[in-house]
């Protein structure tokens, strides 16, 4: 029984790390950045909710206003920061965006982020559900759904709209992309602020189950970057099936380690199968 | 053309011979100023640790090239095992250094042969990923490390059986380990060591392709690296009396790497600088207003995208500039 139930429980965290690493894997995709920001704008997410919802706007149009403002500051920080280094090298993208997670951060502390706040579950998803004998709080099984059924409305997007087209071909060569007229700062505009949605959207519909403070996404995002590794970087399936797999090894480590060991315990899973599979579950991880 | 390059490269050694001194001498003059005012005595052992800090990061990425986010687990690594062994086995100042590096290098040795095969984004987060991991391992064994208070009353040091407490012998011994660790790493870049290390930071599949062992090399630059790293905990754990989890948050992490990025990366000089920079800045800046984080981050951001190399690096290449403007003076060396 204990072990069907971390399965649950497994899924229902793989879901909410699924949705965070697609920004991760689109904006590394697109732009070649690692964005060491995202778990800020995690915890950014998730502050605005609680603020939202404290302030009396329902929880649902909460959950779409939040991310929306984040993502429109992710266009901003686009436009005003990383559009700044674009052709520099590989380690400026990184220590840009290293500046701007201390940065987000430091700000968030200032916007009361220091103090823990709590989200209140909304009611209507407040009972439990039952699912082959094992009863699972209502709004856990309401995250997973929302959360894998946003990663389908992205990649079904991906695969049929103009911009899915755009931002695969930027992919795939972003050089080539731009020689056949893709515009690459509007592109890489519309992708980071979509990212940084995804991961306010992660934000706001994990804040009843972590709670919201300045540093709540920091775990998030080491479990994140476990996620992409595991699947390999860049590769979107790889994500998917990785992000299941931490979510299922967490639970499982914290289950019967305790929580601090199941991280470690995924840190040695990692670094084991970095040394024979270095590009992930299919192999597609870039490595340049 | 190879005599250019030699008498280039006496150059620059005379050039680093100076700065040692310049550094010496600053270090040497300061217990004489601040006699009076004891804290700013403190204030400056502390920068000198974190100066010894800088420079183990420089070690790993000015040499090879590789980024790492997560230094401070090797500096929260160093000062946990120190801490711990004082407690139980000896406070001997050479005996705790001896038995931390030893388990550092061992430790790092078996993390990072399989860290260096990844490259460059892939060994930044796990780098990032690993101190995190040493974080949460304070919390797992929480009965021995004091969990969230941190490690608290340690013994104080011992060399051969006297106590050291006065400020200033601490002062010195914290002088003394950067000038040893900064003359180290000047005479390894000009080893043949160093000089493979460069190859590889400039282009690491030619030096694979003329036979060097990459791996190996950048191997032996993150356990030296690590090492340093680790021997700068030590010092802090011993000279603080106790030390927190907090040594090993990514914010200490992301101090080290601005000290670096602010010197600037792969001049040696440069880091330590920042590093004394930095320290004295962060602690009037946090006196005065508690929101510094925002204006580390915005500095942070400043920096990598108007000065890339660093105020130190900024520096350098005017003064390169200027002086190529003089026509037969490289001639006439």
């Amino acid at each position: 029984m204990l072990a069907l139930s971390l399965v649950l429980n497994g899924i229902v965290l793989g879901s909410v790390l699924l949705l965070f690493s697609l920004g991760l894997t689109l904006i590394y995709g697109v732009g070649r950045i690692v964005n060491f920001a995202h778990g800020a704008l995690f915890s950014a997410g998730a502050m605005a909710g609680v603020w939202l919802v404290a302030s009396g706007v329902p929880f649902g149009v909460a959950l779409v206003v939040a991310p929306v403002a984040v993502g429109l500051i992710g266009v901003l920080i686009d436009w005003a920061i990383l559009a700044r280094i674009r052709d520099r090298p590989m380690v400026d993208s990184l220590l840009l965006t290293f500046g701007l997670a201390l940065l987000i951060t430091g700000i968030l502390y200032e916007l009361g982020g220091r103090n823990v706040q709590i989200m209140p579950v909304p009611q209507v998803l407040g009972g439990l559900i039952s699912l082959g004998g094992i009863s699972l709080p209502a709004y856990r099984v309401f995250v997973s759904v929302l959360a894998i059924a946003l990663t389908v409305a992205l990649i079904l997007f991906l695969k049929n709209s103009k911009w899915g087209l755009r931002v695969r071909a930027a992919n795939d060569d972003p050089e080539m992309g731009a020689c056949i007229g893709i515009d690459r700062e509007r592109l890489m505009h519309s992708v980071v602020g979509v990212s940084a949605a995804l991961a306010a959207a992660s934000g706001v519909a994990a804040a009843p189950i972590f709670t919201a403070h300045a540093v709540v996404g920091d775990k998030i995002l080491i479990l994140a970057f476990m996620t992409v590794i595991l699947g390999g970087l860049g590769s979107l399936r790889g994500a998917v099936v990785a992000a299941y797999a931490v979510g299922l090894i967490l639970v499982f480590g914290e289950g019967y380690f305790g929580g601090q060991l199941a991280l470690m315990l995924l840190f040695i899973v990692v670094m084991a199968m970095l040394i024979n599979w270095p590009r992930g579950f299919f192999g597609e991880g870039r490595t340049e | 053309m190879i005599a250019t390059t030699l008498s280039e490269r006496r150059v620059r050694s005379r050039g680093s011979l100076i700065g040692l001194a310049v550094i010496a001498a600053a270090g040497l003059f300061l217990p004489f100023a601040t006699a009076d005012q004891p804290f700013l005595l403190m204030l400056a052992s502390h920068a000198l640790i974190a100066a010894i800090l800088a420079l183990s990061l420089d070690m790993l990425t000015g040499n090879t090239g590789l980024l790492s986010f997560g230094h401070a687990a090797w500096y929260g690594f160093g000062a946990y095992v120190a801490g711990l062994l004082s407690k139980s086995v000896s406070s001997d100042i050479a005996v705790l250094v001896l038995l931390t590096l030893a388990a550092t290098l061992l430790v790092s040795g078996a993390i990072g042969a399989i860290l260096v095969r990844q490259v460059g984004k892939t060994f930044a987060i796990l780098t990032l990923a690993l101190s995190q991991i040493m974080f949460a391992l304070v919390f797992v064994f929480s009965d021995i490390t004091g969990g969230e208070d941190g490690l608290q009353g340690i013994p104080i040091a011992t060399f051969f059986g006297a106590q050291i407490v006065s400020p200033t012998v601490w002062y010195a011994i914290l002088l003394g380990a950067l000038l040893l660790a900064l003359a180290g790493a000047l005479h390894i870049r000009r080893a043949p060591l160093g000089r493979a290390w460069l190859a590889i930071r400039e282009n690491s599949e030619r030096a694979r392709f003329i036979g060097m062992n990459v791996a190996l090399l950048k191997l032996i630059s993150y356990m030296i690296s690590a090492s340093l790293a680790s021997l700068a905990g030590v010092l802090f754990v011993l000279f603080n009396g106790a030390t927190s989890p907090d040594l090993l948050h990514w914010l200490e992490s992301g101090k080290v790497l601005m000290y670096v990025v602010l010197g600037g990366v792969g001049t040696l000089f440069g880091p330590v600088i920042g590093a004394v920079v930095f320290t004295l800045a962060e602690h009037y800046v946090s006196s005065f207003t508690d929101a510094w984080l925002i204006y580390f981050g915005a500095l942070f951001v400043l920096i990598v995208i108007v000065a890339p190399g660093g105020l130190f690096g900024g520096a350098a290449r005017l003064a390169t500039r200027l002086s190529a403007r003089k026509p037969g003076r490289r001639a006439a060396q």
